[in-house]
């Protein structure tokens, strides 16, 4: 699909040129038996069905519903995610060592990688664009309220915003607050509404 | 120190551009595969903490390949081809050099066939060959599900402690770092001492890549940039390996 970021409007020859090589890449790497013919799309497959963002959508949820389990995953992210019934693979790669920062009317909490993407792969599968490029991880750490501003998402003065960077080993993600008005719903319900933005922090829950 | 390991706070710079895909062109996806493919494939997983016998598995891949050497092929590269490709552009270039220079493929091979698909669109158009040992799938599998922790037990006590005032060093990176330019000579306070310790996946000319304590730091903004370009009531948080720091 093409993407209507204008900056990546690059021209068709370099895609062209880029898929060209890529696909002369996997070839010749399946035919010198390094990785098989079925090897990169079950490696896609992985974070289509079994980890991505619908996960961490899940943990937020119950955490929303269950106060002690909202405890148990501020305190131990990892511990926490084995209670629920997940597929293999929650402490898996990239995922080895998350920690989770809650959203309270008092606090806004935002991610960022500012040396390149880290990203907690199993609770939010893999990282959207916006957040690999330069420019957001530039401006979010000096200046994350008018970045903030430019997703839609204008705090009070009053609210004080901590940026995380993960410069070593640590995957954050941000539990958002639970919106008004979803008093009535379940757990799948409430997991609906959650996005990837709204757990790296640069969105709010809206029902 | 290279602008893209002292991105933040740049000013200036224009609005976000709020692209939420993961992959913007269908190729991204591929070349994707195949770095987490070779992660998973990478001879170091022998020591590694999940039981991975590397060696057993039926692949031809027999290299170290790990997020370090991608990052640091990227960090490595001139600041202004850097900021001119696009994220996946850097990775198919490092990648397919990677598997040249290591003698898997040849450039010509590369080249040669990159040009069929470019003058023949059938080709181009045509599946990916199939077949290959089970074997290499199953460990790839392992790999995404039980991962390459880098915590290690402690070699020695933490230097620091939560509440202690600590100063960045001023290290200079090489190729690769883990230190965001910005915080260098800069004071924080920690906030988290982290249990055990963590390395690297290989020695870093700046110092990591030994099992060591790490720290949640707290940065006031405006010990980072002057007052006036700060915003009231924010903080700012970092995960920083002790060879980094020194007491304040």
């Amino acid at each position: 699909m093409p993407s209507n970021y204008p900056g990546f409007k690059y021209g068709a020859d370099r895609e062209t040129y880029s898929a060209a090589k890529v696909k002369a890449l996997e070839s010749l790497l399946i035919e010198k038996g390094i990785i098989t013919g079925k090897t990169v799309d079950q490696i896609l497959s992985y974070f289509e069905t079994e980890m991505g963002p619908f996960n961490g959508a899940k943990l937020v949820a119950k955490a929303w519903v269950d106060s002690e389990f909202k405890q148990r995953l501020l305190a131990d992210c990892n511990a926490a995610c084995q209670e629920l019934d997940f597929p293999a693979g929650m402490s898996g790669a990239e995922g080895e060592h998350m920690r989770i920062v809650e959203n309270t009317p008092e606090v806004h909490n935002v991610i960022v990688c500012t040396l390149c993407s880290c990203y907690p792969w199993p609770t939010l599968g893999l990282p959207p664009y916006w957040f690999k490029d330069p420019t957001f991880r530039a401006r979010v750490v000096r200046e994350p309220r008018v970045v903030l501003k430019e997703f839609g998402v204008t705090l009070d003065d009053s609210v004080e915003v901590r940026v995380w960077d993960s410069s070593a080993q640590i995957r954050w993600w941000v539990l958002p607050m639970r919106p008004a008005g979803t008093e009535g719903m379940n757990e799948a319900q409430l997991a609906d509404l959650l996005t990837p933005e709204a757990m790296m922090g640069v969105a709010t829950v809206q029902v | 120190m290279k602008l893209q390991h002292n991105l933040g706070g740049l000013e200036g710079l224009d609005p976000i551009n709020v692209e939420k895909q993961v992959f913007v062109e269908p190729w991204e996806k591929r070349i994707f595969g195949i770095h987490t493919a070779m992660m998973a494939l990478s001879n170091h997983l022998d020591t590694a903490l999940p039981n991975y016998e590397i060696a057993k598995v039926p692949t031809q891949f027999k290299s170290f390949w790990t997020w370090g050497h991608l990052r640091k092929g990227a960090e490595a590269m001139h600041p202004f081809e850097y900021f001119r490709l696009r994220y996946y552009e850097k990775w198919l270039g490092g990648i397919s050099g990677f598997f040249v220079e290591e003698g898997y493929i040849t450039q010509e091979e590369l080249d040669t066939r990159t040009a069929e698909f470019l003058e023949d669109s059938t080709k181009a158009a045509a599946p990916l060959p199939k077949g290959g040992k089970a074997g290499i799938d199953t460990q790839v599998d392992k790999y995404l599900r039980e991962g390459d922790s880098p915590m290690r037990p402690a070699p020695a006590p933490p230097k620091f402690k939560v509440g202690d005032r600590v100063k960045v060093k001023n290290v200079h990176p090489g190729a690769h770092s883990r230190l965001p330019g910005q915080l260098r000579d800069r004071e924080a306070v920690v906030v988290l001492v982290y249990e055990g310790a963590f390395t690297y996946f290989f020695p870093t000319e700046d110092g990591i890549g030994t099992p060591m304590p790490v720290y949640s730091l707290l940065f006031q903004p405006q010990d980072i940039w002057p007052e006036s370009l700060t915003e009231p009531n924010s903080v700012y948080y970092n995960d920083i390996f002790e060879v980094y720091l020194e007491a304040a």
